[in-house]
């Protein structure tokens, strides 16, 4: 027995560490890809950033010349890549840039020199600075905001797994009867509202100019200093949102959740346990429902992804300050290191995500074996 | 005796302690937000409008604004460093007196230093800042001791002491050695250094931007700030910010949609709300490309020659094709457009000059309404309908002076998709235009993708909006002269250039002595002659919008000046 868990745990680790292995060019292939769709795309941050009456040509080109986006692609995809403090530097210690290498030294044209490049690259551990957000390191302005996604994303994935399941199981079990039929209908309705409505009708219903039972945006009340609470001290903030996000996790889960139970009930151990004069609550619930879980598996990977690449309408609507806007805002602003960042970390997220699916398929499931 | 007369004395000195003169009304003003979620602050590194508001409230200005005429002020005035400049005889050298009761909440004294910190960043280049156009239009600042300064110009410039005031004073104490440096440091999140009505409380990224009452606050109106505190609350969905404000979550808010301002207006009647509306400043308009957009050229080469940019076959060039975009503007009902588009929430422009500026000439009537003399210009104007007896078939060059005849008089129409008031104004110009026999295609595109094509100088006609800062800069070299007219950086796109109004605006630039009325005249003539040139159609500024709740005391707005008096406002609870 001993020998067994200890192989099945090597096993798991050799294909942990070559899933990972895998996921360094799938990586490198998401990153080329998607800088070019970037810098593909009509627009660019200077003209978001300079549009106004009052800004010379000039100063576009200046600005332009700066942020160094007027480079050929490749320098700008090596300079996010690689940094650029090996492109332009100061070899003679007087602070003053005057060697460069792919990139001028005087970008600008204004017969002075650019400071040192001082970017050392995603490789390195950057990943560059906002050009809006005064010009912050991304991933400071990208950590700020992780928390609210994740408190949000997880509180609608536990309400959707803990109601959906139980649902889909007792939808399963009176099949055809009238739980089975209400909840298919609400599956149905909760799936074909758009979230934007039911979040404005769910606002406008509990909020002030409502019944005023919860407040109508925002992670927690007024506070001058000393930031938000803990989440256990302002739940009332979750509910709306945690509900309509949860809406669409619930409808996903109780239909799974069904469909797998009634594939689980024409097996033939189930029948056997039948036969062997087991009560139906014991069928169901000690041999059916572990089996029906396996393929809730599966959905886990993907729903992990979705809870921290964030809920943007939900997020607008209740003022929730998540990732998803920020993505949004980023996207269009043009602002290239922190969409980057944002498709860089959601790719990983991604990644690890099937990754602890297909892991926990191999926990569950004793027919699967991972090589 | 005597110890009873110690004892009044006493219990008269306990009373005159118990009783302070005044005391504060307090409340907590919460302000909603709509626009970006500023996550910086430093005012040399970022300038969204956001923060802008957060900068105002929390640092003083170099120079002091009438907040009724939005007109700077050779005096000293609340808030302001400096107490007035003398001008140098060639007009071209300001000096500043600085006040010297003036500190840091750290308590360090402001002076010519922290001014001239602002003017050594933006030479250095160190990091691109918003501040960089300084460097162009000022010569040179020089501290002459620690509360005078000098700023001088390379030619004399009416409009230079607006330049002059983006020099704000800042903490230079506490600056890095290395600016390079500057977006790292805390004090671009945490502004904990400041002097203003208010300091710096903490930022709750995209969420909210507290400010506490500042104790310390030296040109208080009433001697101190009346409430405790001003919170910026995010809130992203502006028909939520109208939910919560109606329901008291906000006290209050500025610019709401206008479809939703009738249930403020219906709100305002019950008493339940404050509103302040006054024309605004920012203004949508309908250009006319004048160029050839297959082939965009720059107005001039780097020797400044002009560069023949061809002409667009419906609007012609500058010169030619005057009538067509007459006529254009003639079919256009503008007062229609601003019922239908901004529920009645616009006012009327006659020019580019917004109505709320000095220079505005109230006697430059709007281009009116009339469809049919319209039509008849371009029937003269060689476009003639290709059924005579449909006044609405597509009409067609015979004798037209901007193309070949045959041609259609066909275009695209552009905005960005997701102005809705936007699309509603080319969707309106479509009818309106489509019932004289001229076709209009109209297209949206998403909002990076439609600069884009604008800076390239590839749209036909194009609807789009600028907001005038404040003070108010009459100023339009950059709009409607060749100097801004370049291919991917433009803010001329649609290569305007009438030698007679650039040479007016120049003259109203530089105008000896800069008296108000002959420049004021000067601007007047030249808004005559940009409205007969009609490169743009003038529609409207929307009207700005404030509301506060009743629970707001001391809410008096002036035109984009919601905030001036906040530090006299309090809250009833």
């Amino acid at each position: 027995m001993c020998r067994l868990q200890r192989g099945a745990h090597k096993h798991m680790t050799k294909f942990v560490i070559r899933r990972m292995l895998q996921a360094i060019p799938t990586l490198f292939g998401i990153s080329i890809l998607v800088y070019a769709i970037m810098l593909a795309t009509p627009g660019g941050p200077v003209a978001a950033l300079t549009f106004s009456p009052d800004v010379t040509p000039q100063e576009r080109a200046a600005l332009a010349a700066q942020l160094g986006i007027n480079d050929p692609w490749y320098v700008q995809y090596l300079r996010w890549l690689l940094g650029d403090d090996w492109m332009r530097f100061d070899s003679d210690g007087d602070g003053i840039a005057d060697t460069a290498y792919l990139i001028p030294l005087d970008a600008d044209g204004d017969g002075q020199p650019e400071p040192p490049g001082k970017r050392r690259g995603i490789l390195r551990g950057d990943f560059g600075s906002s050009f809006y957000h005064g010009r912050r390191h991304v991933i400071e302005v990208i950590f700020e905001r992780l928390g609210a996604t994740f408190e949000l994303g997880a509180a609608s994935l536990v309400v959707g797994l803990t109601i959906g399941i139980p649902v889909g199981v007792l939808a399963a079990v009176n099949r055809g009867g009238p739980f089975d039929n209400f909840t298919r209908i609400v599956s149905v309705i909760f799936n074909a509202f758009p979230v934007f409505w039911l979040g404005l009708i769910l606002l406008l219903i509990f909020g002030g100019t409502g019944l005023g039972l919860l407040p109508m945006g925002n992670r927690c009340g007024l506070v001058l200093v000393g930031g938000c609470p803990p989440f256990y001290q302002r739940l009332e903030y979750l509910v709306l949102p945690t509900f309509v996000i949860a809406a669409g996790f619930l409808a996903v889960y109780s239909r799974f959740m069904r469909a797998s139970v009634l594939d689980v009930g024409t097996q033939d151990y189930i029948r056997t346990a039948r036969a062997k004069g087991l009560s139906g609550r014991m069928v169901w619930f000690r041999h059916g429902l572990r089996n029906a879980l396996i393929p809730i598996a599966t959905l886990l990977g993907p729903s992990v992804t979705g809870v921290l690449s964030g809920a943007v309408v939900t997020e607008n609507i209740f003022s929730w300050p998540g990732v998803g806007r920020l993505a949004v805002s980023s996207l269009q602003q043009r602002d290239y290191p922190t969409v980057m960042a944002i498709v860089m970390l959601a790719s990983i997220t991604t990644i690890l995500g099937y990754l602890l699916s297909d892991m926990l398929y191999a926990l569950i499931d004793p027919r699967i074996r991972l090589r | 005796m005597r110890h009873t007369l110690n004892v009044a004395f006493v219990l008269l000195a306990l009373l005159v302690l118990a009783l302070p003169a005044a005391a504060q009304e307090g409340g907590i003003v919460v302000r909603g937000n709509a626009g970006a979620d500023p996550t910086a602050f430093d005012p040399l590194l970022t300038n969204e409008t956001v923060t802008s508001d957060i900068q105002a409230l929390i640092f003083p200005d170099l120079l002091s604004v009438d907040p009724a005429t939005a007109s700077i002020v050779n005096g000293p005035g609340p808030n302001a460093l400096a107490t007035g400049w003398e001008l140098s005889e060639d007009g071209l050298t300001y000096t500043f007196s600085l006040r010297e009761d003036m500190y840091w909440t750290d308590g360090e004294q402001i002076n010519a230093d922290d001014v001239m910190f602002v003017w050594d960043f933006i030479q250095s280049g160190a990091v691109p800042t918003h501040l960089s156009f300084v460097a162009d239009e000022i010569a040179n600042v020089e501290k002459i001791d620690d509360f005078t300064i000098a700023v001088s110009f390379a030619e004399a410039d009416c409009d230079a002491i607006n330049s002059i005031g983006s020099l704000e004073p800042y903490p230079s104490h506490i600056a890095p050695e290395d600016l390079t440096t500057m977006p790292d440091q805390e004090f671009n999140q945490n502004l904990y250094v400041s002097s203003g009505p208010y300091t710096f409380g903490e930022v709750r990224p995209a969420e909210s931007i507290s400010l506490l009452a500042n104790p310390d606050y030296v040109d208080a109106d009433l001697g101190y700030v009346n409430n405790d505190a001003f919170v910026l609350l995010n809130v992203p969905d502006l028909t939520v910010m109208v939910e919560r404000f109606l329901a008291g979550e906000l006290s209050i808010i500025s610019g709401p949609q206008e479809a939703r301002r009738a249930e403020i207006y219906a709100a305002e009647e019950e008493g339940r709300v404050q509103i302040y509306t006054y024309p605004g400043n920012s203004w949508d308009y309908l250009a006319f490309n004048l160029a050839d957009p297959a082939n965009p050229q720059n107005a001039t080469d780097e020797d400044g020659n002009p560069i023949d940019q061809g002409m667009h076959p419906v609007f012609g060039s500058t010169e030619v094709g005057r009538d067509v975009r007459r006529a254009l503007n003639l079919a256009l009902d503008v007062d229609d457009i601003i019922e239908r588009a901004t529920f009645g929430e616009g006012t009327r422009m006659a020019s580019h000059l917004v109505p709320a500026s000095w220079a505005f000439d109230p006697t430059i009537d709007p281009v009116p309404h009339d469809p049919a003399m319209a039509a008849q210009m371009l029937t003269d104007a060689g476009w003639v309908n290709s059924d005579p007896d449909d006044p609405t078939s597509v009409r067609v060059c015979q004798g037209c002076a901007t193309a070949e005849d045959g041609t259609e008089m066909r275009f695209v129409l552009n905005t960005n998709e997701e102005n809705a008031r936007r699309t509603a104004i080319i969707t309106i110009a479509q009818e309106a235009w489509d019932q004289i026999g001229v076709k209009a295609e109209i297209q949206t595109l998403e909002w990076g993708s439609y600069l884009e094509k604008l800076f390239t100088q590839t749209l036909d006609a194009y609807v789009i909006g600028w907001r005038n800062g404040y003070p108010d800069r009459p100023d339009a070299t950059q709009l409607f002269t060749p100097a801004s007219d370049v291919v991917g950086g433009c803010s001329n796109c649609m290569s305007y250039n009438n030698p007679e109004f650039t040479a007016l605006n120049e003259q109203a630039r530089i105008l000896p002595g800069c008296s108000v009325d002959e420049r004021k005249a000067i601007y007047a003539e030249a808004q005559r002659i940009i409205q007969a040139d009609t490169p743009y159609i003038f529609m409207f500024v929307r009207n700005g919008f404030y509301a506060a709740g009743s629970e707001v005391n001391g809410f008096d707005p002036f035109p984009s000046q919601l905030l001036w008096n906040v530090d006299t406002w309090s809250i009833t609870q």
